[in-house]
Parts: structure tokens; C-alpha cells; sequence
């Protein structure tokens, strides 16, 4: 038939010619020719030699409005210390950031720096795509020692360490108090097997439940996890068997399961029912497990709420535990500016830039300004859990771990295997991962 | 003898390729002015449709690094093949399959009807149509989280129309923890948000039939009912075929909703949608290769489906 | 109509009964969002839910309306989704009337060529777009968002537009030809003027389309003071927790110009020119 012919021919001679354009196309892309943001951004005056322009450092994040605000005062301070750098900030979707970001980056338009949450460190730099800081500043080893372990582990991959830890982030627990006043209940839980014993007191059928959990991925149940002595795999993070199915692990999630059988954990955790936030306020759960944002959400939305916390209960050894969250600050490989861009950096792990943030409630890094009386009252209890919080494992494959082990508490729940079924499961899944 | 000549592969009558050749120079220069027309249009699509259409199906056969492109790894058909023999994505295609099959002809059914009602001389035409077409301008986002609110297990307003107004169930119905009942409001907010796009399309197409040919139908006697079988919907034909294409299409690239309501597949993987996959495998597995693989194997099948519906169903009108 | 009286009389009823029972279904989820604008977060997820809300406030309007750049965001999205629109109309009408009416080698496969760039996902094109569009110096302007916007339009509005167009009989183009008329002077002086609705709904939809754009205008757009409102609206929601009642504010003020769009142009609505007259 003609017109199929024509078509055959047309399109494959359009295969073959954009098989030869986009060959063309791709080895040009990796060399960005010029830096992206100084062509375009109108620099600011520079205050002394006239002959020096400011050299532009961009920086990406997915900061509140409050916090912004207070990164605004960090960044003005900064350039006052540096007048030859000029530190341009962009906020992005926090939904959208990935995207955007890995466009940018495979468009050669990448940012110098940016705030990425700490997941993404080991696979964008599995991908070559940050530069390792400790090679590349000299002081490294000097504001490792300052920030906390945990936080700081994050970084590392094969090696090196790929960033800083820019702020961080725990979950303890919060506890409506009018639900335990009229119970009669004193304080919060102290003990995990209290917890899940105030829990089933205070749950009362569908109208109020002692406990409620965001949903099934890891973040969620991994601070009870941790207190009952979890592990997803070994320090060398070479095997998950025997971990993330050990006794401990199992044991965890079976308390979990329990409390959900037994009508103590509200059931919105598999999806579509209320938000634990709204729900905590509303007097529709008694306790959530959550971090310090929770603050200023509660002052903007529910400013009558009484905000408070405790310290994650201890587990069988006696010991609280939660997980580790929060950002790192990085330098991308494809920087034009590193020596400014690490310059930067640095003034954003130093004490004055991670306090002027504390005053939003962003936890600082620094271990050395615990104590200081600048932070907020309810740090204490964030800053005492984080000594003994986990981080999750820094690994590329994180992502598809957590999977494995969400679709695992996921059938655990809708009784399609018992807990150590389902984390054998996952066992096998994560051991596959980490083979890769 | 005589039929061994030189061109005995000819039939006779048949130009020979030169001849052919010919023509079709003399067809171009003659159409010359077609291609000014076309010519706009068609070097904006080239240059931002086909070229990355095409980079991204060289994507697709490669392990690819999108921070150094250059290091990426051939790998042929393996981006593909993964894909053919994943439980994932099979649940994804019948996933997106049975939403195209319930939300295309509620769609168009209920436009139908909305569009020849809203063509009638009603007082406030213009609200009703502006009702109608709200759905449409209200972002997929907002229209998600309303009907995800609506669907609230713990505090919606269908499980309280259901359980406490209409006494139906005794449980409240947990919508978006099951993947089977997930579908219910994903494919009714599919319907609600799409119904008058084509309703305002196919108003727009009702006006375009001459009021006069209904006017000469109905002096003839025909009722309402005829008149729309034999009249309206025939001079409706190439609308219809236009929006069940377009139609069709939309609900194979389902997103949105899918994603929002379902967190990406939750529970369990069960309510991918083909497209939902396609952007998990890109940008959070950061497998650009497989989802490329997972694209044009999506656009291939849409492909297909389209030119099958365009040619059976189009027919030239002459009147 | 051409029916008696009462037979009559029973369809409207039907009809205004039919009609606003849609109303109700299509209504609801939209009054839903009006109603908690104006409710304060904490009743949100209140149970019972409430569609007249306990109590009314224009916080949520006022916190939205007040961040600064809003209304810049409005603006640019104005800006880019008019001149979309204009571009669109402009080149689908140009290719529709090509594809409908005209003659020419590769003419189907050429348009089959245009129809698949309708089926690809537009995610899997947004990495080569955006290496284009920075080799073009497209990046971070207005100008970079509406090219795209017009290509990404093209395939649909083309195709639509190519239905109306063939549903033009062919007696009233050659009315013109026969006077000396060129194709140009068809296309404006018989074409264009006959497809007022069918016009009017690619003007309708490529704004929309515009107007609600997220994924180019959010990587393609890094100078904070030219971007789109969907970023925005967007911001509203962080990482934690999302203030509904001022998205759903947001929202409603950015409906404003959309709506308004569709009542201008479905105007153009009206019954076309009685053309059986010419078969005499």
C-alpha cells in the first residue's frame, strides 16, 4: 500500500538521522560551558574592589516559608563575612525537587549546592554527581568531629564523604494530654510494653485510638523498630539475613501487628484515613510518633493544641532509640565555584549560621552548641533522643529496601504471612539489593 | 516471444519509476503552498516533539547515566525484556486498562447527554455551562485531595452517607487501603474531571450542524428520538471518533490521580498505573533506561490501539 | 420545538430536572473546596463532615493572597497563557486546515507523524526538551514555557480542529477559488469565520492547559520572580504538613481567569450559517 510505504521510509529515515543527532547531542551535554547562574542573575555591587565581581553560588532547597526567612538573615551574614560571593537561593516543590533536580543536572544547569534529604546523598553520589568533601576541603576532618555521628554518617559512601550534615531531625513522642487526663493516665509511657498498654487503654472503638502511624513505609514504625533493638543489616552493610528477620526485628513489628489487631493502632496507617497530625489535635489519637515540625504546624493550624513530647519508650534492654532524618548540604561535581561553593558550606555548619536556623526550629548539627541557650525549650528532648537514634542504611538501593520492608509490614497487616514470613521475605529482597 | 521485452516485470500501464518519480516532484511543487501551511507547525513539533521522542527511545536501550552520559552502558533490548516478564507492570497495563474501559464511556455517555441538554435553549445556558465545566479547571491535584477527602475512610462523607444516612454497611469502607476498591474513586473523580471537556467539545460540534436540517427532519414528522439517531449522531461522527481517540488516549497516560490517591502504587505495588511506573522507574530508581523502555512501550501500544480506532471508524461525511 | 404543548412542556421539566441533578454531582466536590477556603485548618477533617462550614473566615484568603510574589505569579501565568493560546489557535489552524482540506505528498503519514507526539507521556520527552530549549537559550524566560506549550498542544488541537474543518462543504471554498481566490483567501475569508466554535474551544482548552502547567514551568524556571502560579500554589504544600484551606484559596483565585476565558469564549457557541440552502 503507498501510504504505508511512505511511512515506513519516513519514519526510519528519521530514526536514522536523529540516531546521528542525538550522539552529537549527548557528548557536548556533560560540559557545561560557562557557569549557568552568574550568565543570567544581575550580580550584586561588590563592596570594596571595584574590579571583582561577585561570584554567584546557587543553592536549591525545599525550605518553609519560616524557615527561608531565616536562611535570608544566614545568607545576608555570610556575604558580609565573603563580599566576593553572592549566595542565590531557589526554592522548588518538595514533591518535585528530584525531578527537577536530576533535569537540571542532565541538562548541564545544575545548581552549585543544594539541601538534599539524606537519602539521596549515597545515590547521586553512586552517580558521580557530588564532589567528595572531605577531599575537597582541607578543614573537613575538623567540622566532621563537631557534628553528630549519627547525622554524619549519612554521607559517607564507598569511602568518602559526599556532604555535611546541614540539619537533622528526630521523631519522639507526642501525646495528647485532656485523652490521658481523662483516663486518669499521669505521664507518657516509659517502657514499650507500658506503650502499647496505654495505647489499648485509650483506644475506644472507631472513635479514638491510643496510637496512630503515618503509614507503612520504614520512617514510620522504624523509632519503635530501633527500640526493641531492630537491625536492617550489618554494620558492613553486607547482609540483611539474620537482621532484618532477627529476633529482634520480628519481635518489633509483632507488637506493632498486635496492637493493630487489637483495634489499638488506627488503621488509616494502610491509607485513606486521617492524617496523624490532624488526628493527634482533633483528639482522635492519643499518641503519635513524630519530630519537631510539629511545632510550628501546630501553632499555624491548631494554635489551641497543647504540644507535647517525650522521649521514645525504652525497649526489652532498657535502652530508647529512634531514626535518624533531616538534610545534608552538598556540592555538585559540575560546580564551576567549588572553592566558593565550599566556602559556603562551611559558614552553614558554623555555630552562628546553625543557631540564627535553630531559632525556626531546625536542629542544628553541632554538637558543640547543645547546651547553648539560644535553642528552643523542646530541642531537649530531640537533642538527648538523637544521642541514641539510628541512621537508616546509607546505601543507593535505600529506596527499594524500603520497599521491601513497607510491602512486608503491608502483609503482615492484611494477614497474607506472619511477621517472620514477610520478613524473611524482605530479607531475601534487601540481600538482592546489596548484590547489585 | 513477444512477451519477453526488456520490461517484462512491468504490468503494463504502470508508470516507470522515473516516470513516478516525476509525478511526485510535480505533486510537491504543486502543493507548494500546503507546506507553507504546514511549515510553522511542523518545524516546532520536530524540533521539541520528535527530536526528544527520539533521544529518549535511544535511552531506552541503554543503561543510562543521566549525570555522565557519556558512561552509560548499551544494554539492547535488557531495558525491555525486564519489563515484559514484570509482575509489576502487568498489574499496571490491567490497572490502566480497566480505567480506560469504565472512565472513556462514562465519559462520553455522560458528555452526550449533558452536551444535547446544554444545547437547548434552557434559561441560564451560560451557568450551566460554567457549572459543567468546572470539574475541568479545577486542578487535578485539588480535585484529587476533594474526592480523596470525600473517600475518607475515617472521616469522608461517603462512608457517612453509606454507614450513618443510608444505613448500607456497618464497617466503614476502607476505599484507598484496598487495591481493588482503590479504583472506585479513582475512576469516578477520572469521569467527573473529564466529562464536560467533552461535553463542551461535542456542544461546540452540535452547533456546527445546521439548525435547518433538524427543522426540515421534524417537518417531516420525526420525533425527537429519530432525529437524533439518524441526524444528530451521524453528523456527530468525526467528533465522536475524535474524542474516543483523545479519550482513549488520556486514560492509558492516567498519572495524576493515580499517583496522589495511591502514593505511587500503595499498597503493595497493586495500583500502578502504566504511567505512575514509568515516572517511579525514572526518578526515584533513578533508571532512566527502564523507564524510557517503559514509555515507548506504553506509546507503542497507545499507538497501535489509536490508528486501529482511526481507520475503522473514520468515514468521510457527504452531504 | 415542534411538539404540542404538553408533550412539550413534560421534556423541559425533564430536561431542568436532568440538568440539575448533574449540577449537584459536578457542584459538590467544587463547594466542598470553597467551604473549607473559608474554614479554619482545624475543621478540615471534622466528622461529621460539613459542607456550610461553623464558623467563616477570609484568613486563608488573606494568608494566601499576602505571600509575597502571588499576584507576580498570576501575572506571568497570565502572560504565558495568552500568548500560548494565541500561538496555538495561529499554528493548529494553519496544519488543521493543511491536513483537512489540502492535497500533498506524505500527507498521512505526516499526520500520523503529528498524532503520536499526542500519545507520548510528556514526562518521558521533559530531559531532551530541556537540553533543546538550553541549547536555544530558552531556559528561565517566558519565551522557553510558551514554544513548549504550543508544541505540546499541537497534536490535539490540530486533530480537532481538522474534524471542523472537513465539515465544511466544499461549495462555499469553491465560491471563492472560482473568483481568483487563492488558498490563503479561503482560509480566512471561508474557514476561519465557520469554525468559530470549534476556535473558540482550542482557545478554551490550550489556556487551561497554560494556566495549570507544572512539570516544564517547575524545572524550566529557576528566576523565582518569573515563575508560574501551579509552582506557587505548589510551595503551599511542605514537606510536613499542607495548609488546605490556603491551597484550596489559592486555587479558587487562580480559577478566576480560566473561568472567565470559558464564558468569553463559549460565546462563540452559536449556531452556524444554514447550509443546506446552497444544495438548491
Amino acid at each position: 500500500m503507498k501510504h504505508g510505504k511512505w511511512t515506513v521510509a519516513l519514519l526510519g529515515g528519521l530514526l536514522i538521522l536523529s540516531l546521528f543527532l542525538t550522539a552529537c547531542g549527548v557528548e557536548e551535554t556533560p560540559e557545561p560551558t560557562e557557569p549557568p547562574a552568574a550568565a543570567e542573575e544581575p550580580t550584586k555591587a561588590p563592596m570594596e574592589a571595584p574590579a571583582e565581581e561577585p561570584v554567584a553560588v546557587t543553592y536549591w532547597h525545599t525550605m518553609s516559608d519560616a524557615e527561608v526567612e531565616a536562611m535570608e538573615e544566614v545568607i545576608a551574614m555570610f556575604e558580609a563575612e565573603h563580599p566576593n560571593v553572592h549566595v542565590e537561593m531557589t526554592r522548588y516543590a518538595y514533591d518535585d525537587f528530584k525531578s527537577a533536580l536530576l533535569t537540571s543536572l542532565a541538562g548541564g544547569e545544575g545548581p552549585d549546592t543544594a539541601r538534599l534529604d539524606i537519602i539521596w546523598v549515597p545515590e547521586l553520589a553512586e552517580m558521580e554527581a557530588l564532589s567528595a568533601l572531605d577531599s575537597a576541603m582541607s578543614d573537613f576532618d575538623e567540622i566532621a568531629t563537631k557534628t553528630f555521628p549519627g547525622p554524619l554518617a549519612t554521607n559517607h559512601w564507598q569511602g568518602h564523604y559526599y556532604g555535611l550534615p546541614q540539619d537533622t531531625n528526630t521523631q519522639v513522642l507526642l501525646w495528647n494530654r485532656e485523652l490521658f487526663d481523662e483516663a486518669g493516665i499521669e505521664a507518657p509511657p516509659a517502657t514499650l510494653d507500658e506503650f502499647k498498654q496505654i495505647a489499648c487503654a485509650l483506644s475506644k472503638g472507631e472513635e479514638q485510638y491510643g496510637y496512630a502511624m503515618g503509614g507503612t513505609y520504614f520512617w514510620a514504625p522504624a523509632p519503635v523498630f530501633y527500640a526493641m533493638g531492630g537491625k536492617v543489616v550489618d554494620e558492613g552493610i553486607t547482609t540483611a539475613e539474620g537482621f532484618v528477620n532477627g529476633p529482634e526485628s520480628v519481635a518489633a513489628f509483632q507488637m506493632l501487628v498486635d496492637m493493630y489487631n487489637e483495634g489499638c493502632l488506627s488503621p488509616n496507617l494502610l491509607g485513606g484515613g486521617v492524617g496523624t497530625s490532624d488526628g493527634l489535635a482533633t483528639g482522635l489519637y492519643a499518641m503519635i510518633i513524630d519530630g519537631p515540625w510539629m511545632v510550628d504546624i501546630y501553632k499555624a493550624d491548631f494554635p489551641e493544641f497543647e504540644v507535647n513530647f517525650a522521649p521514645i519508650p525504652t525497649g526489652p534492654d532498657g535502652t530508647s532509640s529512634s531514626v535518624v532524618g533531616g538534610q545534608n548540604v552538598v556540592v555538585f561535581d559540575s560546580s564551576q565555584h567549588k572553592e566558593e561553593a565550599t566556602e559556603w558550606v562551611r559558614f552553614l555548619l558554623s555555630e552562628e549560621a546553625q543557631l540564627k536556623m535553630a531559632e525556626r526550629g531546625v536542629i542544628p548539627t553541632l554538637s558543640t552548641i547543645i547546651g547553648d541557650p539560644g535553642l528552643p525549650e523542646y530541642f531537649g528532648v530531640f537533642l538527648e533522643q538523637l544521642k541514641t537514634a539510628q541512621a537508616r542504611v546509607p546505601h543507593p538501593k535505600w529506596g527499594d529496601m524500603d520497599g521491601a520492608i513497607n510491602n512486608a509490614y503491608q502483609r503482615v497487616l492484611r494477614d497474607e504471612q506472619t511477621v517472620q514470613e514477610a520478613l524473611d521475605q524482605a530479607a531475601e529482597e534487601i540481600n538482592a539489593l546489596l548484590a547489585q | 516471444m513477444a512477451a519477453l521485452t526488456r520490461e517484462h516485470s512491468r504490468q503494463p500501464g504502470q508508470p516507470s519509476p522515473l516516470a513516478r518519480c516525476l509525478t511526485l516532484l510535480q505533486r510537491t511543487y504543486r502543493a507548494r503552498t500546503a507546506y507553507l501551511f504546514l511549515l510553522p507547525g511542523l518545524v516546532l513539533f520536530g524540533i521539541f516533539v520528535i527530536y526528544p521522542m527520539l533521544y529518549s527511545l535511544r535511552i531506552s536501550f541503554y543503561d543510562w547515566n543521566v549525570i555522565k552520559p557519556a558512561r552509560s552502558e548499551w544494554v539492547g533490548m535488557d531495558n525491555y525484556k525486564t519489563l515484559l516478564i514484570s509482575p509489576v507492570l502487568r498489574r499496571a497495563v490491567l490497572n490502566t486498562l480497566a480505567y480506560t474501559v469504565t472512565t472513556v464511556p462514562g465519559q462520553m455517555i455522560l458528555a452526550l447527554v449533558v452536551a444535547i441538554l446544554l444545547d437547548q435553549e434552557i434559561r441560564g445556558k451560560t451557568l450551566f455551562r460554567v457549572a459543567y465545566y468546572l470539574p475541568v479547571v479545577t486542578s487535578w491535584v485539588i480535585a484529587t485531595l476533594v474526592f480523596e477527602y470525600l473517600f475518607n475512610s475515617q472521616a469522608g462523607l461517603i462512608n457517612y452517607m453509606l454507614r450513618d444516612v443510608l444505613r448500607l454497611v456497618h464497617e466503614p469502607v476502607r476505599w484507598l487501603a484496598d487495591p481493588i476498591l482503590a479504583m472506585v474513586p479513582i475512576h469516578l473523580l477520572g469521569i467527573w474531571k473529564g466529562v464536560g471537556w467533552s461535553a463542551v467539545i461535542l456542544l461546540a460540534a452540535l452547533k456546527e450542524i445546521p439548525a435547518d436540517l433538524q427543522e426540515a427532519a421534524a417537518v417531516d414528522g420525526a420525533g425527537p428520538w429519530h432525529r437524533l439517531r439518524d441526524i444528530t449522531l451521524p453528523l456527530l461522527r468525526p467528533t465522536l471518533v475524535f474524542l474516543l481517540v483523545v479519550l482513549v488516549i488520556g486514560a492509558l497516560n492516567v498519572y495524576i490521580p493515580v499517583l496522589l490517591m495511591t502514593n505511587g502504587g500503595q499498597p503493595l505495588d497493586l495500583t500502578h498505573s502504566a504511567l505512575t511506573l514509568m515516572y517511579k522507574e525514572t526518578f526515584d530508581r533513578l533508571n532512566f533506561g527502564g523507564g524510557a523502555a517503559t514509555s515507548y512501550l506504553l506509546t507503542s501500544f497507545v499507538f497501535v490501539v489509536s490508528i486501529v480506532q482511526i481507520r475503522l471508524l473514520r468515514q468521510r461525511m457527504e452531504y | 420545538m415542534f411538539l404540542p404543548t404538553e408533550r412539550k412542556t413534560r421534556y423541559q421539566v425533564l430536561m431542568y430536572l436532568l440538568l440539575v441533578g448533574g449540577l449537584v454531582i459536578v457542584a459538590v466536590p467544587f463547594l466542598f473546596m470553597v467551604s473549607t477556603s473559608v474554614k479554619p485548618q482545624q475543621y478540615t477533617f471534622e466528622y461529621p463532615p460539613r459542607l456550610v462550614p461553623r464558623s467563616v473566615t477570609l484568613n486563608n484568603y488573606v494568608q494566601a493572597l499576602s505571600k509575597d510574589l502571588f499576584f507576580l505569579y498570576f501575572l506571568n501565568s497570565l502572560t504565558v497563557a495568552v500568548v500560548t493560546t494565541a500561538c496555538t489557535v495561529l499554528a493548529s489552524s494553519l496544519l488543521a486546515y493543511a491536513f483537512g482540506r489540502l492535497e500533498f505528498p506524505g500527507k498521512e503519514p505526516l499526520f500520523y507523524a503529528l498524532l503520536v507526539g499526542m500519545m507520548i507521556p510528556p514526562v518521558t520527552l521533559i530531559i531532551p526538551q530541556f537540553l533543546v530549549a538550553k541549547s536555544l537559550k530558552l531556559l528561565n524566560s517566558h519565551a522557553g514555557l510558551v514554544v513548549v506549550y504550543v508544541t505540546m498542544n499541537l497534536s490535539m488541537q490540530t486533530f480537532l480542529l481538522r474534524g471542523f474543518f472537513e465539515s465544511i462543504p466544499g461549495e462555499l471554498e469553491d465560491a471563492v477559488r472560482i473568483d481568483g481566490g487563492g488558498r490563503w483567501k479561503v482560509f480566512r475569508h471561508v474557514i476561519l469565520p465557520l469554525s468559530r466554535p470549534g476556535l473558540a474551544t482550542v482557545a478554551i482548552f490550550t489556556f487551561l492547559y497554560s494556566w495549570d502547567e507544572f512539570p516544564w514551568a517547575h524545572v524550566a524556571i529557576k528566576e523565582t520572580t518569573r515563575r508560574t502560579l501551579p509552582i506557587a500554589i505548589a510551595l503551599f504544600q511542605n514537606q510536613h504538613l499542607t495548609q488546605w484551606g490556603q491551597v484550596f484559596a489559592a486555587s479558587i483565585v487562580g480559577l478566576v481567569p480560566v473561568v472567565t476565558v470559558f464564558v468569553l469564549f463559549q460565546r462563540h457557541f452559536i449556531q452556524g450559517i444554514a447550509r443546506s440552502g446552497l444544495k438548491g
